[in-house]
């Protein structure tokens, strides 16, 4: 199981869920997973092409999924996958 | 008498250094430490002394020595730091020396003291129990003394921060916002009070500030920053603060500050998160390898629109004033190069490794910088509907 985790900001579009789980072997299948599930969530995430909007950044195991290999990242049981969008508020 | 035959016992067992002596061995890193009183530090430390009171003596000098490795000891004149030294050894340390004639004699041999400025007897008693961490000591009050700090924003995150600097004794303190006091900024905006609504927030913070410390100087630059503008403000500061509550106003910062090659103390909130780093002097990383670009903005509510807890910024923006201290004392291990995100509900933080992006505009070729750019339409443009048209 993957547990996904998403900002403050999205909970109103998960039901107020912050942590969801899913089962998926790799970064871009999670987030396919949660777009089943929320597809509003997922689409602050992804564009409807399917990239990462230039705005968010995906961590796993606390290291940017871009210092790996982007949405073909691979994911094991138990991983986590944390979404960190740009926040500008002061 | 009884002290003179004790002292001369004393002379006959433990090494003796010239302070000449001292300095050399200092030079390859051996500790020395000046047992005076914090009250007697005013005039001066020698240089590369480390400052703990010989009350403190036993009880704090595993925070500089081991009992295996060399230790020197100074004070005014040399009897204190003999007893001292007796002390350590009956401690267990076995490599104690002292240098004789103590501090009176390194100035009369024209040995460089750190003789920080703004520390007479007012700073000596007000940042005492700071200049006590031996680690931090005079040496890093002097540096503090010296720092140009600049706050971008005296909001939520610009509030804290300055309180804690200004209180930390940050030389040159400056703020640049060009808001005015609401009443709805109160319960984040600690620098500001009911009796100030409506009146410049630059004006305000500087009351409070100056009323906390009046031995720092505060500047304050009531502008909006902009391409033309925020050089010339910049360009007096060593460190910049992005407290700001806008991405026009973060990528301009972040933009400014590999130009002119300055580190960006970064903090941000949101709801119940907060997110800090900093982005070092010339980035990599720097603000646009994390971000690239702003979200489209019926994505990004503003603080306004989304809200934000009051204690969030409160404790997001110490950590930052924390960071400004780390830089401009050298001290510990700056959050460069790794991303600290704070989730109030929980009351967890994270730690999260961020690496620099090698195509980055910014920072990624110093010798190429692109320039400023019209940063409103940059935010305010659709990389939404862009990005589906390149999909």
């Amino acid at each position: 199981m993957i547990k996904i985790e998403l900002p403050d900001a999205l909970r109103s579009l998960t039901g107020g869920a912050q942590e969801i789980a899913v089962e998926a072997a790799s970064v871009a299948e999670a987030l396919d997973q949660l777009g089943r599930l929320h597809p509003e969530a997922r689409l602050r995430i992804l564009t409807r092409g399917g990239r990462v909007r230039p705005h968010v950044n995906l961590f796993v195991r606390e290291r940017d999924i871009r210092s790996g290999d982007g949405l073909d990242t691979v994911l094991e049981d138990g991983d986590s996958l944390l979404v960190v969008p740009s926040v500008a508020g002061g | 008498m009884v002290l003179d035959r004790r002292l001369a016992e004393l002379r006959a067992r433990i090494q003796q250094l010239t302070p000449s002596e001292a300095r050399e061995r200092l030079a390859v890193g051996e500790v020395m430490i000046d047992v005076r009183d914090p009250g007697e530090l005013a005039g001066g430390l020698p240089e590369g002394a480390r400052a703990l009171s010989r009350g403190e003596l036993e009880t704090r000098i595993t925070e500089l020595a081991t009992p295996d490795s060399p230790v020197m000891l100074i004070c005014a004149s040399g009897p204190r730091s003999l007893l001292a030294a007796d002390d350590l050894v009956r401690l267990g340390y076995e490599r104690v020396a002292v240098v004789a004639g103590g501090v009176d004699r390194w100035k009369h041999e024209g040995l460089p003291c750190v003789r920080p400025r703004g520390i007479d007897a007012d700073g000596a008693e007000r940042y005492a129990r700071q200049m006590n961490l031996p680690e931090f000591g005079m040496q890093g009050q002097a540096k503090l003394a010296d720092a140009r700090v600049l706050l971008v924003g005296a909001g939520g995150l610009g509030s804290p921060a300055a309180l804690y600097l200004a209180a930390a004794g940050i030389g040159t303190l400056g703020l640049v916002d060009d808001d005015r006091v609401e009443r709805s900024n109160l319960h984040r905006q600690v620098l500001h009070r009911d009796d100030r609504i409506g009146s410049p927030k630059t004006d305000s913070a500087r009351a409070t500030l100056e009323a906390l410390n009046p031995k720092i100087k505060v500047r304050t630059h009531q502008v909006r920053l902009d391409s033309s503008n925020v050089e010339d403000v910049f360009s007096d500061y060593q460190i910049i603060v992005d407290g700001s509550d806008n991405f026009p106003t973060r990528y301009l910062v972040n933009d400014a500050c590999i130009r002119l090659g300055l580190p960006n103390v970064y903090g941000a909130v949101q709801r119940f998160e907060g997110q800090v780093s900093v982005f070092a002097a010339g980035g990599r990383p720097c603000y646009r390898c994390l971000f690239t670009e702003p979200p489209d903005p019926d994505m990004a509510p503003s603080c306004s629109e989304a809200g934000v807890l009051g204690v969030v910024p409160g404790i997001i923006g110490s950590l930052q004033a924390l960071e400004v201290i780390k830089l401009a004392t050298g001290i510990g291990e700056p959050l460069i190069g790794r991303l600290l995100l704070f989730d109030a509900r929980t009351t967890r933080m994270r730690e999260l490794a961020l690496g620099p992006d090698p195509e980055c505009r910014y920072c990624a070729d110093e010798s190429k910088f692109p320039g400023y750019i019209d940063y409103a339409e940059f935010c305010n443009a659709s990389s939404l509907e862009e990005s589906e048209t390149n999909d």
